[in-house]
Parts: structure tokens; sequence; C-alpha cells
């Protein structure tokens, strides 16, 4: 299936006493296919073998995928479950003692079980994160609604692709991350990339996108920072942080006023272009120059690429996503494309490049404060029957819906929730505004916390409970196409860890709901109630068994039953999912970001990614190869920015905002606005960049605005000065 | 079989030395990593570009041998110093234009690319082309090379993209930065 030129075939290198698994990437959305090497003597995993026979990656990936098997003997595992006696210590890493599976189990089954009689069911919260299997997401929903029976479970999906999902439902009524094929993506003449540093983020998507150029294709690109793909791009639109649906609006009103708009499709197939078009009349390009700091030419030279290009695909990532006016930004960008009807065909479209590995399926599932599986909506008392039927109870026994994630940090601090079952994520590095969110955890009565590694948010549990790596178990993962693809197990669970279903099914027991979750005995059975669960769902997963996926490389949803090949291409019969079957190109007034730069803070902060780590760092920071690459954070600061604040390559300064403060090694580089500096935000402690974000969040999908606050810069001396005066 | 080489497209290259963290994985390789990526210009962009042994024809390196340690393999393939050979005088760190040979102090011994020997003696590509994720590393036949030359093959007074050879023929074949100034638009 979608076999392409880039596709050869390519035998494996076997060495003796080894084994190859066939799998994925445990990191980014792109999930490239690799190979798992593994000592027949030993049983262990020892190395990588590129994966050619893979059609999306053709044998690539990036230097975290190279590392990845790394993660699983690594000898920071947490191998026992580990118990914290003394709560004075939390927020260190110190005090915890190895305890048995049966004691940790016993303590917080006792602990939640006070709690919930004390304070009721509410009380206790789960948050978790979608960097693991459909089967895992999909159980963790039904584990906080039925074994918990708590309404409060969200994901770090909100610090990640909410805003893409927003987006498109509100545009296409349905949130499937890319209308098409990663292996159309070479064959468009045009890519508008927004906000991706898709060089560093996605590598393994650059083939095609150079590929585009190769044959005489554009690429144009909206960034702040010229990074490396920005470098080369025909059109660099170096916008402000921030200033996004600005620039959406502006190129829009172009291709209105040039006559690129469709007319026959905006006709018969979409909603609300009128009202668009008079809204964004006042986008002139120097109207837009003058919001965005972009010059007008280059927008001018951007809309007319875009629009004369026979096929293009308009792409987008967190750049535009993590902003308070997220869901905007994608629904601004995506009205490119249903203007111009450049979506429904191959080669044209509209797609988000999905931060984790499985940030597509996992939001799909359940995990979401207000979502079920199939992505059923738990207000709709129709969605809520059908799932109750899987789950063998009662609608009435069905939580209401909880709130997202940062909110749940206000809840803590408030006391209204007391205790958290934390899995898969890290948010004392990745939330926005850190000071509160390590101050909300350190003040929970109990939190249980389930990882491989003790990472930061670690540090504030009373008991941690080992989990397994990628590698030591199975399941389904959606990538950032939509296309389902299958994790295989290459190693048994190091020491004593379990993955997490098992870990929620045994909880489950204790709890006394064992009458739901004893029938869940492997992953298989897992994944064959989770398919049955989102049957009739939008995300319709029934026909995408792990036979069809191993044979198909990869079952695109929605896959409704066994006959049934999937969707590679949406909206090819011009349908979209809204109840008219009409696409809606959005209004959208333009807001500037929530913390505008003043004479105190007259920098715009914004956050990202390097190519070495992956989100809060907990796994990438622990290998050798990627630490030694980037070991630390760094500020990047134009030239002449540093030469004002008299600031050399390399020194350290303080950087701060109304939130916090950190110190940072100078990184000086022509590749950023006068008016922005950047910082990394893979890492932990006394040098994460979130303790100084800000956490105003998007009106609909709660997406903090990671992208741009008002900071300023000062040399460590001065800062030490006014310390003594 | 047809024979395959190393071809370098230095335009592409983004910089994420995943051919670096690639090369530790070849068998032989004892996880150490053979080639190197450079920041172009640091302090301005993002430009790189990986700077890899070209596996000359007539190789500096192994005629500078006084030992005879470097050998050459039938595909080509300037191979790492024989272990039971080697002196760890250095002189192929030196004679080498390019600076390629490393050199390991504690072993007293020269380590270099082998072309990841254990897979292109089969025609498996090496590592770091396997996994270069934006085709700056690519393993082509000969006459995939050569359209790919004449595709790319510029020199408009500005740049110059496809020299016959930089010092000497070479196994492995280069285009240099700018191909894309060549390239004609598609609209
Ligand atoms: S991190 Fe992403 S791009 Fe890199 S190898 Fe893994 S899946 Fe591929
Ligand atoms: S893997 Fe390719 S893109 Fe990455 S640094 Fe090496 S040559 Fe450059
Ligand atoms: S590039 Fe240098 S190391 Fe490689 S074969 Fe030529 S002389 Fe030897
Ligand atoms: S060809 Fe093999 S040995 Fe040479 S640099 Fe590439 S990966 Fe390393």
């Amino acid at each position: 299936m979608q076999r392409d030129k880039f596709f050869k075939e390519i035998e494996n290198v076997r060495h003796p006493n080894e084994t190859l698994v066939k799998t994925h990437c445990s990191y980014c959305g792109m999930q490239c296919g690799m190979n798992l090497r593994v000592n027949t003597l030993t049983n262990k995993i020892i190395g990588v073998e590129p994966r050619y026979d893979w059609p999306v990656t053709v044998g690539k990936m990036c230097p975290k995928g190279v590392t990845a098997y790394q993660q699983t003997n690594h000898d920071d595992r947490i191998l026992k479950p580990l118990i914290r006696d003394d709560a004075s210590l939390k927020g260190t890493k110190e005090g915890f003692r190895e305890a048995s599976w049966e004691e940790a189990y016993d303590l917080i089954a006792k602990k939640f079980t006070e709690m919930q009689k004390q304070y009721g069911n509410d009380t206790l919260s789960v948050f978790s994160g979608v960097s693991m299997t459909n089967e895992k997401c999909y159980l963790t929903g039904k584990f906080a609604r039925v074994a918990l029976g708590t309404r409060y479970i969200d994901y770090n999906g909100r610090f990640c692709m909410s805003s893409a999902a927003g987006g498109f439902l509100r545009s296409f009524g349905v949130d499937r991350g890319s209308t098409l094929p990663w292996t159309d993506i070479h064959e468009t003449d045009c890519l508008f990339i927004a906000g991706s540093n898709t060089a560093e983020c996605h590598p393994t998507s650059m083939f095609r996108v150079w590929n585009v150029q190769e044959r005489g294709g554009y690429i144009i690109v909206a960034d702040p920072r010229e990074t490396p793909i920005a470098r080369r791009a025909d059109v660099h639109l170096d916008l402000k942080p921030g200033t996004d649906l600005a620039l959406a609006n502006g190129i829009l009103n172009l291709l209105i006023q040039n006559g690129y708009a469709d007319e026959e499709f905006v006709n018969q197939h979409t909603n609300g272009f009128e009202e668009t078009k008079e809204l964004v009349k006042e986008f002139t390009p120097e109207y837009t120059s003058e919001l965005t700091g972009v010059a007008p030419e280059k927008i001018i030279k951007a809309a007319e690429i875009y629009g004369k290009a026979p096929n293009a695909v308009v792409m987008f990532a967190r750049g535009i996503e993590q902003q308070h006016k997220g869901v905007d930004n994608v629904s601004g960008y995506t009205n490119m494309a249903l203007v111009t009807g450049k979506i429904g065909r191959p080669k044209s479209g509209v797609a988000t490049f999905t931060g984790q590995g499985n940030g597509q399926g996992g939001r799909e599932h359940g995990q979401k404060s207000d979502l079920l599986p199939g992505y059923r909506k738990i207000t709709n008392p129709e969605h809520v029957k059908e799932v109750c039927q899987v789950w063998g109870i009662t609608p009435d026994e069905m939580p209401e819906p909880g709130v997202s994630a940062y909110e749940m940090f206000e809840l803590m601090e408030e006391k209204t929730i007391r205790g958290l079952y934390l899995l898969c994520s890290n948010p004392a590095v990745s939330a926005p505004n850190l000071n509160f969110v390590r101050k909300a955890l350190k003040g929970l009565d109990f939190m249980v916390c389930a990882d491989f590694y003790l990472s930061e948010s670690a540090e504030f549990a009373d008991v941690v409970l080992p989990t397994v790596t990628w590698s030591e178990d199975e399941g389904t993962v959606t990538n950032l196409e939509g296309r389902i693809i299958k994790i295989n197990k290459a190693q048994e669970p190091l020491g004593e860890s379990k993955p997490d279903w098992q870990i929620q099914a045994e909880l489950a027991e204790r709890l006394g709901k064992g009458k739901y979750f004893s029938h869940l005995k492997t992953a298989k059975d897992v994944a064959d109630e989770f398919r049955l669960a989102s049957k009739g769902g939008y995300a319709d997963y029934y026909g995408a068994t792990w036979d069809k996926i191993d044979k198909q490389d990869g079952v695109f949803w929605p896959c409704k039953d066994e006959n049934d090949q999937g969707t590679p291409h949406m909206f090819l019969d011009k349908k979209f999912y809204h109840p008219d079957g009409k696409a809606k190109i959005c209004a959208l007034p333009y807001r500037p970001p929530a913390e505008e730069p003043d004479e105190k803070f007259p920098l715009r902060l914004t956050t990202g990614r390097v190519v070495y780590h992956y989100l809060s760092g907990n796994q990438t920071r622990r290998i050798p190869f990627l630490r030694d690459m980037c070991p630390e954070p760094f500020v990047e600061v134009h030239p002449e920015t540093a030469a004002k604040y008299k600031m050399e390559h390399e020194e350290r300064v303080r950087l701060f905002t109304r939130r916090g403060e950190a110190i940072y090694k100078v990184k000086i580089t022509e590749a950023i606005r006068k008016d922005t500096v950047f910082v990394p935000y893979h890492f932990g402690h006394e040098q994460s960049i979130n303790l100084l974000t800000i956490a105003a969040l998007d009106p609909i999908s709660r997406m903090p605005e990671f992208k741009a606050c008002a900071a300023q810069l000062e040399k460590v001396e001065n800062a030490e000065m006014k310390k003594v005066q | 079989m047809t024979k395959k080489r190393l071809y370098l497209e230095l335009e592409n290259c983004i910089g994420c030395r995943s051919c670096l963290a690639a090369c530790t994985q070849c068998g032989g390789h004892e996880e150490r990593n053979r080639n190197y990526v450079y920041d172009v210009n640091p302090l301005v962009n993002r430009q790189t570009m990986p700077l890899m042994c070209l596996h000359c024809v007539n190789p500096a390196c192994a005629r500078s041998c006084p030992a005879q340690a470097i050998q050459i393999h039938e595909t080509g393939a300037v191979l790492s110093a024989l272990v039971e050979k080697c002196i760890g005088c250095q002189n192929c760190t030196i004679a080498c234009p390019y600076g390629i040979p490393k050199f390991d102090t504690e072993q007293n011994l020269m380590y270099k690319c082998d072309l990841c020997i254990d897979r292109t003696k089969d025609g498996i590509p090496p590592m770091c082309a396997s996994v270069c994720p934006s085709n700056t590393l690519q393993w082509l036949t000969d006459e995939e090379i050569e359209n790919k030359k004449q595709q790319f093959n510029l020199d408009n007074g500005k740049w110059v993209t496809s020299l016959p050879y930089l010092e000497g023929e070479t196994n492995v074949k280069v285009n240099l930065p700018g191909i894309l100034q060549g390239v004609t638009k598609l609209f």
C-alpha cells in the first residue's frame, strides 16, 4: 500500500544470535518504522536496524529514533514500586524505598478509598499522556471513570494537540490530523508550513519536503525563527510570535481579492464564505505587515504562490497551536485550503504535525475531560449510552465532564482535587507557569506516579509504580497521518515493571471494580474491547484489526468493519462531517497575544524543541548521545539585541517574566527576530523555561500560550548586584 | 547486484546528526561514530553539512601509512586501520585532505569510516545513508547519480554544484550546496 518512489526493496543485515522485531519509534508522531535488534541468547534489546519496508519513512530515523532502544535496559529504569513515607521530602528525589506491588497496591487502594469517602469521588484525578498505545489510552479513560468514578481526567495533549483538534472539528466537523497520507507530500506543488520547525521536530518528513523543491515546487514557511527549513524556503514569513491569525487573514484576503477563490467549491461544499470575506478585507498587506512584522512583499508573494499552485498542502504545528487563539489559528490557516478548494483530493489538503507518538489516537478515545471512546461526547446521552453498554455500567454511573489539564492544577490548589494518579506525562516540566503547578503538586494529599524513569513529576509522588517502555508491550498507535500502526513487543518487562493497562486492571480489582476489568488479561484483550468501544463513533477503529494493520502497512481511520480498508484520503467525496456535509470557512477576528511586550518586558519569549530531545526530556536527557549533543538549554538572541544588552555568545544571563526566571547560556544567532528570544523546553528543575511561560488558555482547546509572552534579559552580574542592594 | 555508491547532496543537510548516531550501530564500529557534521556559520544561520570520508580511488591516508594498515576493499571502500598493523603514527590523519581519520589515543589506533563494509559488501546501504532524514546522504546506482548530476549541474558564475572531483577521484560522489539555483520552477 502507498509504496512510492522512495521505497526500495532492501534486505536487512542479520547478525548471528540476533533477531529483528519490527516496530516503530517511541517518540514523535512520525512513528518511523524501525527494527529492534534482540539478542537471542539474553533476550535483551541491543540495538536498532533500519526498517526499509515501512512506506512512510523507508528506513529513515532522526537521532532520537536511532538511540531510542537505549531506553529499555537503561540503568535509570525503576525496577520495583517505590514508596515514600516522609511526605516532607516531596518535591525531591529523596526518601523513596523499594516496596512490593502488594504493598504499593494496598497503600493506594487504602488512600484512594479513604479520600473518596471523606471528600467524594471527584477528589481524585487522573493526569495522563499520549506517548502510549491506543489500548492504554483507552483503558486510562475507563479506569478514571469506572474504577475511580471521578470526573477529573485529562491529559498532556492539552499542551500539544488540543488546538489542532478544536480547529479541525470547527472547520471540518472531524479531527483527523492529516487529510492525506504522507506519501502525497512530496508530490504536491506548494507546501505552506506555519509554526513547524519540521527539520528538528519531524525530521523524517524532510526528504519529502525537500523533494517538492527539487521538482520545482515551492516551500513557504511562517516562523519567527529561521529554522533549517525556513533557511531554504522560497518565502520565509518571519512573523512576530503570536500573530499568526493576522497573517492567515492577510493571506486569505489576498487569495480572495486576486481571484484564487474556487467559487464552485465554496458554494457547494462550504458555509461562512461571505462573512469571512468581509472580515478579512481589513487585512491588507500593509495592515497585516503592521501586526505581524512581515514585509508586505513577502505576504503578497506567499499568497500568489499558494493561489497559483495546482496542488498545495497547508501544514502547521505547535507554533500556531500553542497560543491562546490556537484554535482560531488552525481554522484561519485551514480557511486557505477551503476557499481555494485545495482539499479533498490527492496531493492537496491540510495537515498538522502531531507532536507525540500517539497524539492522534490518544486524543480520540476518552482521556480528554469531555470525550469517550470513538471521539464520543460525554455530554451526549446517546454517546454515553453506547459506551456504557461496552463498559457494563449504567448511564447515571458515568461521571460528568471534568476540566482541562491546566485547570486541574487550579483545582488542586483550591483542594477540590486532593489526589492524583499521574501516568505517561511529566507536567512538572511541561506545564506552563511551573511555580504554580509545582506548588499544586506538592500540596496534594496523595499522589501516585506511574513511569519507567523517576521524572521531575515523580519527585512529587508518594508512590511510584514502575511501568514498561514501549518496547516491552504491544498495541496500536495512530501516527500523524491518521494511520493506525502496530507496536510490537521485543523484550520481557525489565525488573518488576508492568504495562499501564495491567496496573490499572489490578488496581481496579483492589478498588472493588474487578468485574469491569478482570477479563483484560493481555494487551490484545484490551484492543478488542477498545475497538468495540470505538465502533459507531466517528473515530471508528472497529475494522482495524491487528491482522489488517500488519497486512496493509497500517489502517487509516475511519475503518468501520472487516471489509473496510480504511480511509487514506479524507473528503474525496467532498463530504465534510458537519451535519449538512459542508465545511466551515471561519470568520476570525484578530486578537494579539495575551501578554504583549511593554517597557519592563520588551522582548517576546517563544519556546520549542531541539532535534535531540523529546517533550520534557525525561527520556532523551538520559541517552548519552542525545545528552552530549544538547546537554542544557540556551537562549537564542539576535546579535543586535545581544549587543544592546552587552551580552556575549555563551555568557550566562538571567531571563525573566512576570511569573518566573531562569539562567541560560546565550546563543547568538541571526536566525531569530530582533524582538524575540527562544528557549527549548526539554529541561527540568531550575532550568525549565516553563517557569516563565504564561497560562493564558485558549477558550476552546484550553491550550496554554507557550509560544508567546513578554520577557526581559539581564546580565547575571547586574541581577546579583540588585540582590545585594 | 548493481554497484551502488554513497552520494552526498550537501544542500539538504538539516544538522540532525542522525548520521553520527547511526554510525555507532554498524557491526564492528564499537559504537563509535566515524563522520563529522559541521555548523557552517553558527552565529549566522543554521546551515550544516556532513563531512564524510570520500573513499578516494588513490587514498592519501593509505599511501601515507608506513605499516600498510589501511586496506582497500574490492568494493573500493577504504577500510579502517587493521588493529594488528596500525602503529599509531597518525600519518593518515595528516595526509587525508579532509581530516577524516579519527584517533583513539587509549588504543593507539586510527579508526575511520569503512563505508559500513559489513553492509555495503552485500549491497545494503551504510547506516548513515539509511537513516539520513533529509536525503543528504543517499545510496545510489551510477545511473541515478548521473541523473542527479545532470539535473543539478550548474555553473552560473555564482554557484558551482558539480565538480568532477574535489581532490582526485573518489568513490563517493558529491553535489555541493546551490543545486536549487538551477531548478526550473513548476509555475
Ligand atoms: S523521534 Fe520522530 S522523527 Fe525521530 S525517529 Fe522517532 S518517530 Fe522518527
Ligand atoms: S543525518 Fe543527514 S541531515 Fe542529519 S546531519 Fe547527517 S547528513 Fe545532515
Ligand atoms: S577521504 Fe581521507 S580518509 Fe577517506 S579515503 Fe580519502 S584520504 Fe582516506
Ligand atoms: S558509511 Fe558507515 S562507517 Fe562511514 S560514516 Fe557512514 S555510517 Fe559511518
